[in-house]
């Protein structure tokens, strides 16, 4: 691994941004509707007030010129303007940033400290009624439906015990850490869940092809006991299948968790997407999706990282 | 409900509750209290505070910014920032000789505040008018800006406004929407002013705090212009906060911990979870909405009046007001009836499987094999548009088309959204059509069935019906309007290029606590009347 070896990956990803950025725009632009459909129901609005907002946008050129011009933008750093709110793509975007990194970042932190845990604890009692049990409850973890666990949760907390708001980022007027924290909670557990269910699947696994490797059982011999044997020898060698899984999940984590941003009315990139995809709101999504991709190679090429600091026989020249 | 109307689609229609204005009155001066938050859930997103700029309703706009006049809930102006509203009568409008233009003056209320502290002036009036009418200035509506030739402000309390036509609509436009204060924003780009995230105004709240995605908050003015009968200040409020809570499974949880007290949009299919909270109120408001069917006029088959009469014939409305959980209204005419140009007389078309069958034999549709009739070679077989993805739309559809084919005519799902959609139903891409307009209070029903209106994509053409709106909407007399009105819906009725449903009504959730509370027709404009809101 070298100082190169980044250079080269950034390098890289130019050419595939650039085609997921071509993609992106077609795609939105084959789309049914378009950015002025807000006003479709509404017989007042004139053709001509329209034009004016489509001519204002750039809407009345042809796409292949539209993305030029975007792309031409995007290349100096300008974003555009959110046909919605009239600001600009990046400001909206670095407002709804912080919440939804301190949502993520929460939500991740909890799923490594539970998943790994879990999954070491389910491969070395492999077959037993703990394993089995583990197994059922992140199937079931994977499966449930997150707006209906977000549900259960909010009547539970919020209307049924009355100890934690039901949504919204922060108290009115409070905004103090404590206050924060309890808004951050419910989202944060709805979140982790299926990533924890996930997850500890996928070091499982991992920890069941080590534990059979012949290097665990020289462990042994050796007299070393199970706990040094699953976290210093097998662990760090079952974290690496499943350093992909997680990578990609820390990427996904900038283009936001759409719904549970929507359910708990978290004022995220998640539920900035979704009200964009409701406005066809072409510049923000073309910010957003871009904005995720970048994150999704980033995260890519840390995993890669990754990867060699755990294997030092895995080496990029 | 599930459609969303934008601000503009409404607040066109501005029917400013005033309600309370008349309604004032009437309560007596003990009750009322001072202070307390009421928190509101909207579900949708605040895109902008600046009345002029956004695409949705204009909830939290309403408390803050003001206009000369508001519609009141039976859809009559009232004044506002003006002392009256202007009529032939009172001078305020004076014809010209030839007829062909018009000049109105409003006498401004004095002593109004901007929440800076600002004295209101008709500098601002003539300001609002040059600002929107700026072809820089990105608006959602520019209604009625372009129809105003000068404004003369003689003195500090007086607008003239000089129009180059006659405009029988001139209050549901430009000086209702709001006024903009000129000494904050004279020379600034309204594109990108601060102000369209705390407009100042002279409304009875003030914006301290719009956090994106978040909430707004407002602050009761201390300084502002109304009072009540009884000599108390207003607003009674301490303030309102709007919570943007996008999610209406968490909303109507947040009724129920207490976490918001006043939803105006409650989903149909929610209503009967609101009825069991506790604390919790549910009122039914008018809106000025309604669903209706119509008929593409270059299918010769649905260009003869005994299909379209069997078609009105064959259609059960309390079905369809089942179908949206009985919310709705069946109504004949597409003129709502809160408005006074309702012809309570207009004919109508009663729902008879037989009769519809009747007619349709005596024009010699006779049933084919599979039972769909035809006549001269074409089958009674329709593509029928609703916009895709509208679930109350299509399940409407479905109850229409099971209708249709008990009486042998057959009706095929061409659903389409967006772009589509639109180009189908301003160019005729359509058999029938299921949808809904919503309308001003000062209503033009020309763009929809007018030869060559704006919105008739059905090619209907009716020369008596273009002279009843002819006379609708080019003269200032009232007594004049409500006669044409009468004759356009009775046309309306018996051509039946339209079969005019059902209205919506407006889901208010409410807490008990809230008093003086009166629903108006358009969602929006529940919040021009909230200073003598008070919370017990």
């Amino acid at each position: 691994m070298s100082f190169g070896f980044i250079l080269r990956r950034l390098g890289g990803a130019i050419p595939l941004l650039l085609g997921i950025s071509l993609i992106l725009f077609t795609i939105i632009h084959l789309a049914p509707g378009g950015p002025l459909d807000m006003y479709t129901d509404n017989p007042a609005v004139s053709q001509e007030a329209l034009d004016q907002i489509a001519r204002a946008y750039g809407l009345d050129q042809p796409v292949p010129v539209q993305y030029f011009l975007w792309l031409k933008a995007m290349v100096v750093g300008d974003w555009g303007y959110s046909i919605r709110t009239g600001r600009p793509v990046l400001t909206e975007i670095a407002l709804r940033l912080g919440p939804t990194l301190q949502l993520g970042g929460l939500a991740l932190l909890v799923s490594l400290c539970v998943a790994i845990p879990l999954g070491v604890l389910s491969a070395s009692r492999r077959g037993s009624a703990l394993d089995n049990g583990l197994t059922l409850a992140s199937f079931t973890g994977i499966s449930v439906p997150v707006f209906w666990l977000a549900l259960l949760l909010q009547l539970l907390f919020s209307v049924q015990l009355g100890w934690l708001p039901s949504a919204g980022y922060q108290s009115i007027g409070d905004g103090s850490f404590l206050d924060r924290l309890s808004h951050i909670v419910m989202p944060a557990a709805v979140l982790s869940l299926a990533t924890i269910a996930s997850w500890s699947r996928f070091i499982r696994s991992g920890m069941v092809d080590v534990l059979n490797q012949d290097y665990v059982r020289t462990a042994y011999a050796k007299g070393r006991g199970e706990p040094g044997v699953l976290l210093f020898h097998a662990l760090r060698n079952a974290m690496i299948p499943a350093v992909t899984v997680i990578a990609v999940d820390f990427g996904t984590v900038i283009s936001g968790a759409v719904i549970t941003e929507t359910v708990f009315a978290w004022p995220g990139i998640g539920r900035l997407f979704m009200e964009s995809m409701d406005g066809r709101d072409y510049p923000m999504l073309m910010g957003l999706m871009m904005m995720g991709s970048v994150g999704i190679i980033l995260a890519n090429i840390v995993a890669d990282l990754a990867y060699a600091a755990l294997d030092p026989r895995i080496r990029y020249g | 409900m599930t459609f969303k109307p934008t601000r503009r689609s409404v607040l066109q229609g501005m029917l400013a509750g005033s309600a309370a204005f008349a309604v004032m009155g009437a309560f007596p001066a003990f009750a009322q209290q001072k202070g307390g938050k009421l928190t509101v859930g909207l579900t949708y997103e605040i895109d902008t505070m600046n009345v002029y700029s956004t695409g949705f309703l204009g909830d939290a706009q309403a408390a803050v910014v003001e206009g000369l006049l508001a519609p009141d809930p039976h859809a009559k102006y009232v004044p506002v920032l003006a002392t009256e509203v202007p009529t032939l009568e009172n001078g305020g409008i004076v014809v010209s000789e030839g007829g062909k233009t018009m000049k109105i003056t409003y006498k401004l209320r004095p002593g109004v505040k901007w929440h800076d502290g600002a004295p209101f002036t008709s500098a601002d009036v003539k300001y609002t008018w040059e600002a929107v009418k700026d072809p820089a200035f990105i608006a959602e509506s520019k209604d009625g800006s372009s129809e105003v030739e000068s404004i003369d402000t003689p003195d500090d309390l007086t607008v003239v406004v000089n129009y180059n036509t006659i405009l029988p609509t001139f209050a549901s436009t430009l000086f209702t929407f709001g006024i903009l204060p000129k000494h904050l924003l004279e020379g600034t780009d309204l594109n990108t002013s601060p102000y369209n995230e705390t407009p100042v105004g002279t409304g009875p709240f003030k914006v301290t705090e719009f956090v994106r995605g978040q909430y707004v908050v407002t602050e009761r003015f201390d300084d502002y212009w109304r009072k009540a009968d009884n000599g108390d200040q207003l607003p009674y409020l301490d303030g309102i906060i709007f919570k943007m809570i996008p999610d209406t499974n968490t909303l109507i949880t947040q009724l129920k911990s207490g976490e918001v007290q006043l939803v105006v949009q409650t989903p149909y299919n929610q209503a009967a979870q609101v009825e069991g909270i506790d604390g919790i109120e549910m009122i039914k408001g008018p809106l000025l909405s309604w669903q209706h069917l119509d008929f593409n006029f270059k299918r010769p088959s649905l260009a003869d009046i005994n299909v379209r009469k069997a078609i009105a014939s064959a259609i059960d409305r309390s079905i369809l007001i089942k179908a949206q959980g009985g919310f709705p209204e069946a109504i004949k005419s597409p003129v709502v009836p809160v408005f006074d140009f309702y012809a309570a007389d207009t004919p109508e078309t009663p729902y008879d499987v037989e009769a519809a069958k009747k007619l349709l034999d005596d024009a010699g549709y006779k049933p084919g094999g599979d039972g769909i009739r035809e006549k001269d070679g074409e089958r009674l077989s329709y593509t029928f548009m609703v916009q895709a993805g509208r679930a109350d739309d299509e399940l409407a559809q479905q109850v229409i088309i099971a209708q249709l084919k008990a009486i042998g005519i057959e009706a095929t799902a061409d659903n389409k959204t967006g772009v589509a959609y639109r180009e189908a139903r301003y160019k005729g891409g359509y058999d029938l059509i299921y949808g809904r307009w919503i309308t001003s209070a000062d209503p033009v029903y020309s763009v929809f069935w007018g030869t060559g209106g704006a919105n008739n994509g059905q090619s209907y053409s009716n020369p008596a019906l273009d002279a009843a709106f002819g006379k609708f909407e080019n003269t200032l007399d009232p007594a004049a309007r409500k006669e044409a009105a009468a004759e356009f819906q009775k046309i309306l009725a018996e051509d039946l290029p339209t079969i005019s449903l059902t209205t919506n009504v407006a889901l208010i959730a409410k807490t008990k606590k809230l008093k003086n509370f009166v629903p108006n027709p358009t969602n929006m404009t529940n919040f021009i009347n909230s200073s003598p809101w008070y919370l017990e």
